[in-house]
C-alpha cells in the first residue's frame, strides 16, 4: 500500500517536472503528528536581483486535530529504549505556532542564497500508556508544550531561466539540525521524535520555483515543487520523505489600485512513513487479562528498522489570501519596498491514516527588501 | 512491505528526480536571456513603433544608439526618462539617438504616457519579449549603449540614468575610448 503510495507520489511529481519543472519544501510530521502549513510567498521563492537582501517575517497556525470516524490510537516511540510500541497512544491534538524568519539575498542577479530560521511553539496532547495505566488501562492524559529555534535551512538557488515574463528558480536547500530533540513531556519522559522542534539530523531539500505572466503586470502563474529527505537521527528515528506540490495564481484585481495583489493556491503534500530503529511491543488488551492493564507485550526483541505505523499522510488544500504593497499605499521609507500578506489554508482532502489531520490554518506575514550594494532595482 | 525495499524504492525516487531535474534544467536552458557582452556586436532586431513604422536598430548604423528597456508601471524607468528626452533633445542632430523599447503593455496606455510626457524619442513595442530576451532583460529598466559600428559599450541594469551620465557615455563612445566593463554596479 505504501509502495503504491509511494510510486504514485514520484509519478505524480515526475509529470509535472519533466516539461521543465520540479519539486520540493518544508515542515514536520509523525508518531504524534505535527506539521506546518506551507504556501508561496513569491519573494521567498525568487532570486533576488544582485545585492537585493529580502528579509520575510512569517507567522504561521497550524492546528491538527482528529478526523471524523478516526481513533487516534497510535504507537509510542520510545527512543531511549529503542521501543515501538503498537497501540500505545491516543492522539488529543497538536498546535503549531511558528514565526519564520527568512533572509533572501542575490549574489548575483542569478544565483541566490536562502537562509530560513524557524521559532516553534508546540502544544501537545495526547493519552499516553494505553493498556498499561490507569484503573482501566484507559492511560493518562498527557500535555506536552516547548518552544525554541527550529531546524534553520540554507538554500542556494540558481535562476535557470531569467526572462521578464517567466522565470525558473532550481534550489538546493541543506536542513541543519538546529532545533533541540531533548524535549520531555509534563511526566518526564523523552518526548518522540515527530514532536519534537528539530529532526535531530541533517535533511536535503530540492526545489523548483516556476512562474509566467499570464497578462503582464496583472496575472501571474506560478508553480512550486519541493522534496525532502532527512537522514536518521541519533534516537534511530527517520522522518519519512517529504514531497508538497503548490499551483496557483495571483492577480491584480483592480487597474487602479496595483498595491493590492489577490493570491490562489492549491497544494499537495504527501508524507512518506517515519521508520525507527527499535524492537516491537504492544500494549496490553483486556484479552491479556488477568496482566490487563498491564505491562507492554514484546513481539519482537531485535532491534531492527521498522516502519512507524499510522505516519505517512496525504494533504490537499487551496489557499486562498492577498498581499498588500504598502510601498504602494503609503509614501514613506518605513513602508519602501515593504508588503504584508495573510493567507489561510482550508483542506480540501486528508488522508492522515488515523493520526492527526492538519485544520485550517492561518499565515501572515510583512517581506521588506533592502538594496545592500550598488545595483539596479 | 519491508523497510528496506522501502529505502531503495526512496533512492530510486530521489536519483530519478534529480535526472528529472537535471534534463529539464537543460532543456530550459536554452530559453533563458544572455546579456550581450560588451564588445561584442548587437544583434540586430526589426520591432515597430507608436506610429507602426518599422524600426531595425541597423538602420541607426554610424549612430551612439541608446536602447533602452522599460514599462510604465516601473517607476526607476519613468524616472529616468526625462534625462533621456533631454539627452536626446541635445544630441540627435550630433549622431545621438534612444529607442525606448516598451515591454508587454498595451499601445493606448504607452501612448497616453509618452504624449502626457511629451517624450519624442522613439517608441518600439516589444509586445512578445522577444527582443528583451535577445538582449538579457529581466528586470526593468535595462540601458544599453551601441555605438556607431554596432558593438555593444555599456550595459546598465537599473534605474540610473542621470543626463549626465548618458552625456559623459555618449561623449566617451564617440571619441572612442577603450571599451569599459559592464555596468555601474
Amino acid at each position: 500500500m505504501s509502495l503504491k503510495r509511494f510510486i504514485l507520489g514520484c509519478s505524480m511529481l515526475g509529470l509535472c517536472l519533466f516539461p521543465g519543472l520540479w519539486p520540493v519544501v518544508q515542515p514536520a510530521e509523525a508518531a504524534c503528528g505535527s506539521v506546518t502549513c506551507f504556501v508561496v510567498i513569491g519573494s521567498q521563492q525568487q532570486v533576488p536581483q544582485a545585492g537585493i537582501l529580502t528579509f520575510n517575517t512569517m507567522y504561521n497556525y497550524t492546528p491538527m486535530r482528529l478526523l471524523d470516524g478516526t481513533n487516534g490510537v497510535i504507537p509510542a516511540i520510545d527512543q531511549a529504549g529503542r521501543r515501538l510500541i503498537l497501540d500505545h497512544h491516543q492522539e488529543v491534538r497538536t498546535i503549531t505556532q511558528t514565526v519564520n524568519f527568512d533572509l533572501n539575498y542575490g549574489i548575483t542577479d542569478r544565483l541566490g542564497v536562502q537562509v530560513s530560521i524557524p521559532y516553534l511553539w508546540r502544544t501537545h496532547k495526547h493519552i499516553d500508556g494505553l493498556g498499561e495505566e490507569g484503573a482501566n488501562g484507559e492511560g493518562e492524559l498527557v500535555p506536552f508544550r516547548d518552544n525554541g529555534i527550529g531546524d534553520m535551512i540554507i538554500t542556494a538557488k540558481y535562476n535557470v531561466l531569467p526572462t521578464l515574463r517567466s522565470m525558473i528558480v532550481a534550489g538546493f536547500g541543506v536542513q541543519v539540525p538546529t532545533g533541540s530533540t531533548s524535549a520531555r513531556d509534563a511526566a518526564g519522559e523523552l518526548m518522540e521524535s515527530p514532536t519534537q522542534l528539530g529532526r535531530g539530523n541533517v535533511g536535503l531539500i530540492g526545489s523548483v520555483y516556476q512562474t509566467y505572466e499570464l497578462i503582464p503586470h496583472r496575472l501571474n502563474q506560478f508553480f512550486y515543487g519541493s522534496y525532502r529527505h532527512t537522514f536518521r537521527n541519533n534516537d534511530g528515528y527517520q522522518f519519512g520523505d517529504e514531497y508538497n506540490l503548490n499551483l496557483g495564481a495571483s492577480g491584480v484585481p483592480l487597474e487602479r489600485a496595483p498595491w493590492l495583489v489577490l493570491t490562489g493556491q492549491f497544494h499537495w503534500r504527501y508524507l512518506v512513513h517515519d521508520n525507527i530503529s527499535a524492537s516491537l511491543e504492544r500494549s496490553a488488551t483486556p484479552a491479556d487479562a488477568p496482566d490487563f492493564p498491564g505491562e507492554t507485550i514484546v513481539l519482537d526483541p531485535a532491534i531492527t528498522n521498522r516502519r512507524v505505523p499510522t505516519t505517512g499522510s496525504t494533504y490537499f488544500a487551496f489557499s486562498p489570501g492577498f498581499q498588500v504593497s504598502l510601498n504602494g499605499l503609503i509614501d514613506s521609507p518605513w513602508t519602501k519596498w515593504t508588503s504584508v500578506y495573510f493567507h489561510s489554508q482550508i483542506p480540501i482532502m486528508r488522508d492522515s491514516n488515523n493520526n492527526l489531520a492538519q485544520g485550517i490554518s492561518y499565515i501572515f506575514g510583512v517581506t521588506r527588501s533592502f538594496q545592500l550594494t550598488k545595483s539596479g532595482l | 512491505m519491508d523497510v528496506k525495499k522501502t529505502d531503495s524504492v526512496t533512492t530510486v525516487g530521489m536519483v530519478a528526480l534529480c535526472v528529472m531535474f537535471l534534463v529539464s534544467s537543460s532543456l530550459v536552458w536554452g530559453m533563458g536571456s544572455r546579456v550581450p557582452t560588451v564588445g561584442t556586436t548587437a544583434e540586430d532586431f526589426r520591432l515597430l513603433d507608436l506610429a507602426g513604422k518599422p524600426q531595425s536598430l541597423s538602420q541607426y548604423r554610424g549612430k551612439v544608439v541608446l536602447v533602452n528597456f522599460w514599462a510604465t508601471w516601473c517607476k526607476p524607468c519613468t524616472t529616468e526618462m526625462p534625462a533621456m528626452q533631454a539627452t536626446y533633445d541635445k544630441l540627435h542632430d550630433k549622431g545621438f539617438v534612444v529607442l525606448a523599447i516598451n515591454e508587454l503593455e498595451d499601445e493606448a496606455k504607452v501612448r497616453e504616457h509618452i504624449q502626457q510626457h511629451g517624450h519624442t524619442f522613439p517608441v518600439l513595442m516589444d509586445r512578445d519579449n522577444k527582443i528583451a530576451n535577445q538582449f538579457g532583460v529581466f528586470g526593468l529598466p535595462v540601458s544599453v549603449f551601441i555605438d556607431e559600428k554596432g558593438v555593444v559599450r555599456e550595459y546598465i541594469k537599473g534605474g540610473l540614468l542621470t543626463e549626465q551620465i548618458i552625456l559623459d557615455t555618449v561623449a566617451r563612445i564617440q571619441k572612442a575610448e577603450p571599451i569599459k566593463a559592464a555596468s555601474l554596479q
